[in-house]
């Protein structure tokens, strides 16, 4: 069942979710190849998880926006096909440009090979996923159910 | 392309015969926040979903819909009795 969340709430968990992503990217990068592992950092990544996971059901759930993007097309009416539409076409144009600047720095930089571990293309494939939705959030003034 | 805003009746229809906008939505086959979206002008229907919004009215397309802002009901009445000279 969708909840009613105001726009601006539904605003501010799309950047603590993805603040929180970058944050556990970050942590995990930092306990696997800069300064080791230990509780405080292990502490650290599961409050970021659990961050994620929270605003992840919050904005993305419970709206009903996961449902939309992920809906089949014939379920969807005009309205929503269009909404899908554009907003996966953000999506993609957002997605490339991020992806060729991780590739850019990479290349730039000797982190690449350490970067190519589970958790940066985990976090990617995340990012993918709600980022149709949370673009919704930002462009549509009451689409949420 | 940018498309034209398109002023509508939606609203005054739907309410004028006591249908709810979940009504509505399910006798033209859209999401109720959709029939929201057309009665407050920020969507354009399609010429299919147009010709559903009349057939549920019983209507034709251009008396709910006008690229013009549409003038009250009481006033385009009042407008042709004042044509005839009964007012």
């Amino acid at each position: 069942m969708s909840k009613r969340i105001s726009l601006r709430s539904k605003k501010i968990g799309v950047v603590i979710n993805y603040l929180s992503l970058l944050w556990f990217v970050a942590l995990f990068y930092t306990g696997e190849h800069i300064i080791g592992w230990s509780t405080v950092l292990v502490a650290a990544i599961l409050v970021s998880i659990l961050i994620i996971i929270i605003t992840f059901v919050t904005v993305h759930v419970n709206s009903g926006l996961w449902k939309l993007i992920h809906s089949k097309i014939e379920k969807l009416d005009e309205r929503e096909i269009y909404v899908t539409h554009e907003s996966l076409r953000y999506s993609y144009a957002i997605m490339s440009i991020i992806l060729l600047l991780i590739i850019f720095v990479m290349a730039l930089t000797s982190m690449g090979k350490d970067a190519l571990g589970p958790i940066l293309p985990a976090g990617l494939i995340y990012f993918a996923h709600t980022l149709p939705s949370s673009v919704i959030v930002w462009k549509e003034k009451d689409l949420l159910t | 392309m940018k498309s034209r805003k398109l002023y509508n009746r939606i609203s005054l229809l739907r309410e004028e015969r006591g249908v709810s906008r979940k009504e509505l939505a399910e006798r033209i086959g859209v999401n109720f926040q959709t029939v929201g979206y057309l009665e407050r002008g920020e969507y354009n229907p399609s010429l299919d979903l147009a010709f559903r919004i009349s057939e549920v009215f019983g209507l034709p397309v251009e008396f709910i819909f006008s690229t013009k802002p549409m003038k009250p009901i009481s006033e385009q009445l009042f407008d042709r009795a004042h044509e005839k000279g009964g007012i």
